[in-house]
This record gives C-alpha cells, structure tokens and sequence, in this order.
C-alpha cells in the first residue's frame, strides 16, 4: 500500500471584478492505495471545489489553484497542478476518474449510453470501436445493469436514476482508474437505491483495488464506506482522522454538532441538536466550543416516552380536524400514435386516513410516490378524480371559489425549494404581509407591518429583514420567511411538502426545531412530507408510508420504525445509513 | 417516430393547404366580383361588353362566388370531376354520360395577362428562387455556426465582440438597403476585383439562339445579400447556445473523461445546439422560399417573389393565387422535414408525438 495522492496546501479562490472568494483554504490530505476517504461538509464548505481542483476542471478564468497536488503511479510522482492543459488530460478519465451528484444532467442527453462509456475506452486505451462496445457491455454487466446490450443503445432519458448512476460508475471505472473521486455520487437517488449504488461501489473499489474520495454530506454513509474522514467547515479540513476514531470521540465541536444534528433514530431530543448548542463563531469566522455536549444518557434532554403515550392518547380522543376517504388520482400520459391511446398512472390510489388537531402526521416516501400529489389534492391545489375531503366537518370538494378562499387561510403550505418558491422581485415584507391584506386579517396596513415584523421575529429573522430581497438570504433562512409566511394568516393546518429536504443538516435541525416550538405555542397540525424516514419518525406523531401511490402502512412512529408491519417498511428502514457509532 | 407520426403531420399539413386555398380563392373570386377592373385588365379597357361577358364565361366569372371556388378547388385536386367534353392533359378514369373523372396534375389556371398557364409560371419561376434560398441558407448556416463557435470559443474577447458586433449590425440591416449597396458596391464599383454582375439570373438565355445557360456567377451577390440576416442570427444564436451547453453537467463529465477540447465541442455541444439551429434555419429558408421580394426584385433574379409581386400589380389574380398556394405547399413540406429532423437529432423528441 503506497502512497497514491499527496494533497498539500491546497487552496482554491474564486475572483470576479469585486473580490476574491477563497473556496478552499490550505487543506493537506493524503490518500494510499486502495483506500477510501470520505469528505463531509456541508454546502458551501469546498468539498467540491476540492474535487474539481484536483481534476482541474474549474474554469481556469475565474479561478486560481495553489499548493501541490502530488500523484504518484509507478514510481514516477507528478504535480498535477504543474502539467499543462494537455497534461491533465492523460490522468482524466484514465487515472483519476469522477462521478457526479446529478445523474440526471451528467449523461449527455442526445448520445447513447454505450457509446459515451465506450469514448472513454477508445480516447485511453485505443480499443477499435467493436472492441470498446464489448467492454463497454461488459462493464454494464459488472455494474448490474438489467441487459447491457438493451442498455447499451439506450438514451439517459429512458433510464432511471440509480441506472444512470450505474452508467456513470461504469464510465468511471472503465480504463481501470487507480483514483475515484465520488462527488455526492447518491445525493438524488432514493434511499433504497442510494443503498445498492453505495454495496456497488464498495464492491468495485475492493475487487478493482482503487482508492475513492467520496464526497457527501451525510455522515451515516461514511462510516458504511470510508476508511478515513476529513471534515470540511468553511474551505478548511477541521477535522482529519480514521472513521472510526472520529466517530467514537470527535474533537472539533463542529464534528460534534454535524454527528449530533442528524436526528436520532433510537431516541427522541426534546429539540435536536444544532451546530451553535456546540460551537460559537465570532465575526472574523474564527469559533470556539460552548463545551456543551448531548449524551443520550442525558434524561433531561431526552423526551419522555410515557409523557409521549399520555400525550398522544389525549390527542386520539379528540373529533379529527381533517380525514380524506378514498382519494384517487391519476395522470394519463399520451401515447405514441394518434393521439388516441393513452397510459394511465395511478399517482393517488385510494388513500383514507384522518389527522387530529395537534397532530403531526409524517407522510414517508420514495420519490414517485405520490406523496406530494397527495399534498395537493388535500390543499385542492389539485383535483382528485374521486373522493372526499373533509376539514373541520366541511366537505371541501363541495365549497365554491369564495368559501374555498376562505378555508385556505386555515390551510397553509411550505415547499420544498426555498429558492424558486420566493418571488425574487418582492420585499420579504411585502411577501408575508401579502396574505394578511388578501383575507384582511388586521385593520390597517400598519397593523399588518407590526404583525409581520413579530412573524419575522418568531421565525428567527430581524426586524430590518423587512425590507431585503429573498436573494440576499441563505436557503435555510429563505425557509424561514417562507414560514413566517405561512404563519401570517393564522393558519391551524399546515402541510411541509419536503420543507426540509434542500437544506444542510444543521440547518435542517433549525427549522425542524422552529417548526416544532411554533407547533407547541399554537396548537397546529402538521402532515409532513418528506423521503427521509429518520426526519419523520422523530417529528411526527404518526408515520403513514406510502408506495407507488397506495397508503402501505399508518401507525405510531416508533411502532412503525421498530416493527415494520410491511415489506416495503422494512426496506426503506435497512437502506437508511446508519451511524455506527455515536 | 413512425409512420402513423408521418401520416398524422401529412394530414395536418393537408389540413392547412386545403384552408388556404378555400380561403384564398373565395377572398379573390369575391374580389373579382365586386370589382369589375380585373376583367378589363384581361382585356384591355376598351372592349365592348359582349366580350366581356364571354371572357367572364369562359373563366366562370359569371357564377356565384361559391361555385367559383368549388371550380378552382376541382381544377387544383389531383382526382377532379369536369364535364364530357373537356380538353385537359391527364388520365381519363372514367366518363358517365355527362361527367369525366380524371387523374391529372393540379391545374391552376391561366394567367389574366399573358394567357400563359400559371403552372408553367411558376415552374419556370420556382428553381430560381430555391436555388437562391438554398444557397443562402447553406452559406449563412455554415458561416454562422462557424463565427459563433469562434466567438464563443473566445468569450469575452476582442473576437467576440467583434463578432457580436458585426452579427448584431447584420440583424438590423434592412435587406433591400443591403441589396442596393452590395449591388451597388460589389458589382458596380468593385466589379474589377469581383468581376460579379449587379444584376442576373440562374439562367441566362442567349437572346440569339434562345439557349439556356446556368450561370453561377450571377448567384453570388443576391445569395450573399439574403444570407447576411440569418447568417447574424445563426451565428448569436450558435455562441449563446454553445456557451450555454458548456455550463451544462454532462460537459463536465466529458472533461473528467479527459476529451479534448475539439471533440467536446463538436461531438457534445454541437449536437446539443441542432434543435434551435434547425428551427431557426427552416424559418429564415421558409421566409426566403415564399421568395426573397426585395433581393430579387434588385437583382433582376427571376423568382417567385418576382412573379408574386407583378401578380399583385397588374392584379392577376390567377398567378397571385398559384403563387400563394405553391408557397403554402413548400412550407408544409419544410415543416414535415423539420419535425422527422427533430426526432432524428434528439432522441427525446422520438418518444412524444
């Protein structure tokens, strides 16, 4: 085992006309053969950017990359940093090779998939076209793909996600690479899949004897995969070590906080942990640790079970606010031909279940579902093709436009994407005030200023955020004001369709925390939606898991994860990743 | 894409082609009607009025506006119904007592003015003016693509501004000012070095002995000039499109696989950019096809916007109407090709339909 890549001092910075942007900054790493090191860190810590550095594939413009990056194979040891243009391009694709997080948009869309596994093959080793073709099936086979040949002359389109992963593993290992660099290689794949892709990847990293970097945001992989782990904060390493020393005692309060803010899938926090319970940052970027630490022995942190059940069966008592019977809604998509001929996909397949005032009714899936169709047609921001929905002893289905106005400021909902769901031109005032002056909640145009000014308060902003644009925010706190928005018409019911799914987990604790305290002093009632079971079991109430459309199972959320009545439960709780140790 | 996709847009495209002729003919016929001038135009202005009536006869004048179009409909179709005696070129399929039902060429009619059949007019019209579109459009496609891969090969540069410039300067060019000046200029002023004519067309006929020959040189100027607008457009669209492709994540997964630069751009993005190229190629060629007015009009090049816009002056109703419906039939055609090269080109097209 000798040494492969030599990372000293790296550092990447990012110039426009303004300023410069240090990305990454004097990071030191080094990795042997055959061996795999993870690289956790949040958006925006560099982990990236360190990937593509060491590919050079930045913009060679607006960047500028320092340090040495040594790489060494048969004896002979290289700068990459120091070869030309020219250079580089002999370790690409042939010594070091790299998958990327979006399957989706990393295959070109108008080639066939065979022949861009298959470029590689005749660009490095100088296969003949009919020799490339039967490697490039061959290594479809290594990475199971269901009938090569079939696959071979297939555009992405029409794969599926984790297939497209399958493609680019195998474009990746196709001319025999001593380093793969994996950039967040399952971030948008589904957790079932994401399991197969990662059983794959370690397979063919032992058998083919290469080394990885893999690059992720979520801990509980790495200690699946990783030998070694550095942890990336701000473009720095804070943190470098064996996994599993690093897991069992970490040192930085940062790692502290990222292995704590996950939520627990054995116990409950009475509020997660985020990243500043552990560490306090002061204006120059420099931190220090609060020296606090979250021990599941701790009781006091820790919500009580008996408190919970006592909690749950007052809640079970009570009339439900909103129960839906025999939902059903399907999408037909046209067929080929003349037009005539159509497939029918059931989104929606007969789902009943009811939701208490008070309630928080977790609603788990894989993407597909139907969860978030789901979502919508309880909201009736789409139409079912049958069934009731009953809110508060009223059936929606039957209520006019006016009445439905009306209702829907009882109703709210928080989306997915904090980014596209703030319209960029308007005032984060104006945002939230709007819905107040729409169903006239406070006499005067000043009453409504104040009252947004105490949402903005509530949800964690300032005051003086009332006047900026949602551009000059971060994700989590866009998601912020787009909860403050959902406040301000006093709703009781809300649906948070994936409302964390974009964030980081440290943000996500946050707004998991603030979404859980709002509850507490108002009394709302949540369905929250979201693919991520360990999200879920630790907000809700009630689990109702759902799969290609059908309600496979409802039930308490500890009873849910604990003993799964369905398959599919059980499938989707094995495939989570598991921190080892905590 | 398969052959009920095909049939589909030919039924669509005959769908289209069929409203225009309705349309046209009964807005013309109507015209006719109403104005007693283009008889006249026939005729001369003082004929007496008996044969006016004849000449009205023997064009159907005299009908209703309706039975007028139903005549030009019948005269147009492929399979037409006409009386027994009827002296038209086409197989005969079968007569009764009183009708002949044939298969023949559409027929569309005889010029007002010179008695000539419109068909022949416009066929002797009509590779004129497609050789010039063609011509151009391969000339503004070629160099268009090429100026605008340069320029977004060197973003931001003096090339490229250079080339922006120009392409935007080229966009808003009015093309018969771009006619007079590059006649004027190129043929005239310049003639010594080009040695190309300010005037000319595909064929040019010996006056002695009547003969036809093809001559190139007189394709230059007019196809340069109809070229330079959409060779601007070609050449911004092509560097926005590229420079827009490069950014996508499937080009960085072609450097990670460490292709050169050249084979990026050409086997990566080009490809990528052809759904925009093609749409905007067969809108400036079907623009050019219903004839390029102006440029053809300034270089005395014989075509169907030549034709068209005598029709219109001298209100020969006839040609106007041949002319239109020609158009009409070429541009449905493009648009089949069009779609079949979509589908071609991105295999995402193939599965709608």
């Amino acid at each position: 085992m000798g040494l492969l890549l030599d990372i000293q001092h790296l550092s990447t910075s990012f110039k426009n006309e303004e300023r410069e942007f240090v990305a990454v900054d004097d990071i030191s790493f080094s990795l042997n053969q055959g061996e795999t090191i993870a690289i956790v860190g949040e958006s925006g810590s560099g982990k990236s950017v360190t990937s593509l550095s060491i590919m050079r594939l930045l913009n060679e413009k607006s960047s500028r990359i320092s340090g040495n990056i040594l790489f060494s194979r048969n004896g002979h040891t290289t700068d990459l940093l120091k070869l030309p243009e020219r250079g580089i391009r002999r370790f690409r694709g042939k010594e070091i090779s790299m998958i990327f997080q979006e399957p989706m948009t990393s295959l070109n869309p108008v080639l066939k998939c065979g022949e861009q596994v298959s470029e590689s093959l005749r660009l490095h080793l100088g296969m003949s076209r009919q020799k490339a073709k039967e490697k490039t099936i061959a290594l479809f086979e290594k990475v199971k793909l269901p009938r090569p040949e079939h696959i071979y002359h297939s555009y992405p389109h029409q794969l599926s996600g984790g297939q497209k992963q399958r493609i680019m593993i195998a474009m990746a290992i196709s001319c025999n690479p001593s380093l793969l660099i994996a950039d967040e290689p399952t971030t948008a794949l589904d957790v079932t899949v994401q399991k197969n892709i990662l059983e794959l990847l370690k397979e063919i990293q032992e058998e083919y004897k290469m080394s990885m970097i893999f690059i992720t945001h979520d801990l509980g992989i790495v200690s699946e995969l990783a030998h070694q782990v550095a942890i990336m904060y701000k473009g720095k390493i804070v943190e470098a070590g064996k996994v599993k020393d690093i897991f069992s005692a970490p040192q930085h309060p940062y790692t502290k906080g990222l292995l704590a803010c996950k939520p627990n899938l054995e116990v409950r926090w009475k509020s997660l942990p985020t990243i500043h319970d552990f560490m306090k940052e002061d204006e120059k970027g420099g931190f220090s640790s609060t020296g606090r630490s979250f021990s599941i022995q701790d009781k006091s942190l820790i919500e009580d079970t008996t408190e919970r059940e006592k909690r749950l069966e007052d809640l079970y008592k009570k009339e439900p606010l909103l129960t839906i019977k025999n939902i059903h809604k399907t999408f037909s998509i046209r067929g080929r031909g003349w037009g005539l001929s159509s497939t029918k996909i059931h989104a929606v397949d007969d789902v009943s279940f009811s939701v208490y005032p008070g309630e928080t009714l977790g609603l788990v899936g894989e993407s597909g579902c139907g969860k978030s169709t789901l979502g919508k047609i309880i909201l009736r921001l789409l139409e079912p093709n049958s069934g009731e929905i009953e809110y508060g002893g009223r059936n929606l289905r039957n209520l006019g436009t006016k009445d439905m106005r009306l209702m829907r400021k009882k109703m709210q909902v928080i989306f997915q994407d904090p980014y596209s769901s703030l319209n960029p031109i308007k005032r984060i005032g104006e945002a939230i005030s709007e819905p107040m002056m729409v169903h006239k909640i406070y006499p005067s145009k000043n009453a409504c200023k104040n009252a947004t000014i105490e949402l903005l308060e509530k949800v964690g902003l300032k005051p003086e955020h009332y006047h900026c644009y949602p551009h000059e925010f971060s994700g989590g706190q866009r998601q912020r004001i787009v909860i403050a928005r959902a406040l301000s018409v006093q709703p009781e019911f809300i649906v948070c369709d994936e409302c964390v799914s974009a964030l980081d987990v440290s943000v996500q604790a946050q707004i998991i925390n603030l979404l859980q305290e709002l509850k507490k002093q108002h009394g709302f009632s949540y369905i929250f939606i979201s693919h991520d079971l360990g999200v879920v079991k630790y907000f809700s109430d009630r689990i109702a898991v759902m799969h290609q459309g059908k309600i496979v199972e409802i039930g308490e959320a500890d009873q849910v994860y604990h003993s799964p009545a369905s398959e599919y439960t059980r499938l989707l709780i094995d495939a989570i990743p598991k921190l080892v140790a905590v | 894409m398969n052959l009920s996709y095909i049939l589909k847009k030919s039924l669509y495209g005959l769908i289209i082609i069929l409203s225009v002729v309705f349309t046209l003919s009964f807005i013309f016929f109507s015209f006719i009607n109403t104005d007693g001038k283009a008889v006249y135009e026939m005729t001369g202005q003082n004929t007496d009025q008996k044969t006016v009536d004849e000449i009205k006869k023997a064009y159907h004048l005299d009908q209703p506006v309706w039975k007028q179009v139903l005549y030009y409909a019948n005269d147009l179709s492929v399979i037409s119904v006409y009386p027994q005696e009827i002296n038209r070129r086409g197989i005969k399929v079968f007569t009764t007592s009183q009708k002949t039902w044939m298969i023949k060429w559409p027929y569309l009619g005889k010029s007002f003015q010179t008695d000539r059949s419109v068909g022949q007019i416009i066929s002797n019209a009509m590779p004129g003016t497609i050789v010039l579109a063609v011509t151009a459009i391969i000339f503004a496609t070629f160099i268009g693509v090429l100026l605008g891969m340069v320029a977004a090969r060197h973003q931001n540069s003096f090339i490229d501004r250079s080339i922006i410039f120009l392409a935007s300067g080229g966009m808003a060019l009015p093309s018969f000012f771009a006619a007079i000046l590059i006649s004027w200029l190129l043929g005239y002023v310049l003639h010594h070095i080009t040695g190309l004519p300010t005037w000319g067309s595909l064929y040019y006929v010996d006056e002695y002995t009547g003969e036809k020959y093809l001559s190139i040189r007189n394709l230059i100027l007019p196809a340069f000039t109809l070229g330079i607008r959409p060779l601007s457009v070609i050449a911004q669209l092509t560097r926005n499109n590229v420079l827009e492709i490069q950014q996508m994540d499937f080009i960085r997964t072609a450097k990670a696989k460490g292709l050169p630069p050249g084979k990026i751009l050409f086997r990566h993005t080009l490809i990528n950019i052809a759904n925009p190229l093609i749409t905007a190629i067969s809108g400036w060629l079907g623009g050019m096809l219903a004839g390029a007015v102006f440029v053809e009009y300034i270089f005395g090049w014989q075509g169907i916007g030549k034709i068209l816009v005598e029709g219109l002056q001298k209100l020969d109703y006839p040609v106007v109407m041949g002319s239109v419906i020609t158009i009409t039939c070429l541009f449905v055609l493009l648009n089949i090709i069009v779609d079949f090269l979509y589908a071609v080109v991105d295999p995402r097209v193939r599965l709608k339909g």
